[in-house]
């Protein structure tokens, strides 16, 4: 999982990025950033979100349960 | 002795798919097709789908190869005496990416696809040897976004800005002897769309933007077919497009 949030850092351009980070915080937290996000987990992860649901998004920690949940229901 | 007469095909690409299957779903009826894709079983099935599918033949290759399009498509032709009098590029990608993660890797996959592997596909059925001047007509499928910009997606709308691009130089120098358009069409609901449909903010969107609403893949078929047909003897070098008025809706509401 460490290169899970090693990703997310590169995509948000910051060193590092912690689960209990709130995603709002970030500068770079935006809508091209979700784009980023969304096409990375499609390709990474083999799943599909949309972006109304990484709006509703708090902390890195949720997006990574929100992966592990819909890679769960894939199964 | 008589001189056999060239059995001569309609090569489609991207054909397992969206526009490119009803297309070749479309021009069955009439024409013998070569169709071209990266999946063999969905192939297989568009081969199924068409009218008279004996008289057509499978080319089975993966355009992000494009450096490999003769040594793949010169042998197919040479084999069976084919000879192809039209071409279609329906085959495209879209990568959703801001350009600050668009990689070289990534954009070059995207112009692979959607450009280079068109301008060989030209060059090879323009040989002689491979084709014997046998070619009249080249049709891409390009975008409404080769005309527009669109957030994340600068490498998609460069790619079908370059095709347009050969689309007229290549009207111009192959004149008379070969038309040369591009159709540009605006939302279609294929599969390569599937992920922007299934978002209902995108859909309430596009409900919006478009007055006669998104498209369907026949949409499309049905304008591929009046272009490469002789009703269209006269055009050539054109953009077309296909959009259900979305370029001119300017409304606020």
């Amino acid at each position: 999982m460490e290169e899970f949030y090693r990703k997310l850092a590169d995509i948000l351009e910051v060193p590092e990025v912690k689960p209990a980070d709130v995603m709002g915080g970030f500068a770079e937290w935006d809508s091209l950033s979700i784009l980023s996000v969304i096409a990375w987990l499609s390709s990474d992860y083999e799943i599909h979100l949309h972006a109304s649901e990484l709006w509703e998004i708090s902390t890195a920690q949720n997006l990574q349960d929100l992966v592990v949940e819909r890679r769960g229901q894939r199964r | 002795m008589l001189k056999t007469q060239p059995i001569l095909y309609t090569l489609i690409t991207g054909a397992s798919s969206g526009i490119g299957r009803s297309t070749a779903v479309r021009l069955s009826r009439e024409r013998n097709l070569i169709l071209h894709g990266r999946n063999l079983e969905r192939l297989q099935e568009t081969l199924q789908m068409c009218s008279n599918p004996e008289r057509h033949a499978i080319w089975e290759f993966d355009l992000r190869n494009p450096g490999e399009v003769e040594g793949s498509l010169a042998p197919l032709l040479a084999a069976h005496g084919r000879s192809v009098e039209a071409f279609v590029h329906c085959a495209g990608m879209v990568t959703v990416l801001p350009m600050r993660s668009v990689d070289y890797r990534t954009a070059q996959e995207i112009m692979n696809v959607n450009f280079f592997a068109a301008a060989e596909i030209v060059r090879v059925l323009l040989k002689k040897k491979v084709n014997a001047q046998r070619l009249t007509n080249i049709l891409f499928i390009s975008s409404i976004w080769s005309r527009f910009g669109a957030r994340a997606h600068g490498a998609y709308c460069a790619s079908k800005a370059a095709l347009d691009g050969l689309m007229r130089a290549l009207a111009v120098e192959l004149a008379p002897s070969i038309r040369v358009n591009s159709i540009l069409p605006g939302a279609i609901r294929t599969s390569m769309a599937a992920q922007g449909f299934a978002d209902l903010s995108i859909v309430e969107k596009l409900e919006h933007d478009y007055p006669m609403g998104t498209g369907l893949p026949d949409d499309i078929a049905n304008a591929i077919e009046f272009v490469l047909s002789g009703k269209a003897r006269w055009l050539t070098g054109q953009q077309i497009v296909v959009d259900g008025g979305r370029t001119v809706n300017m409304s606020l509401k």
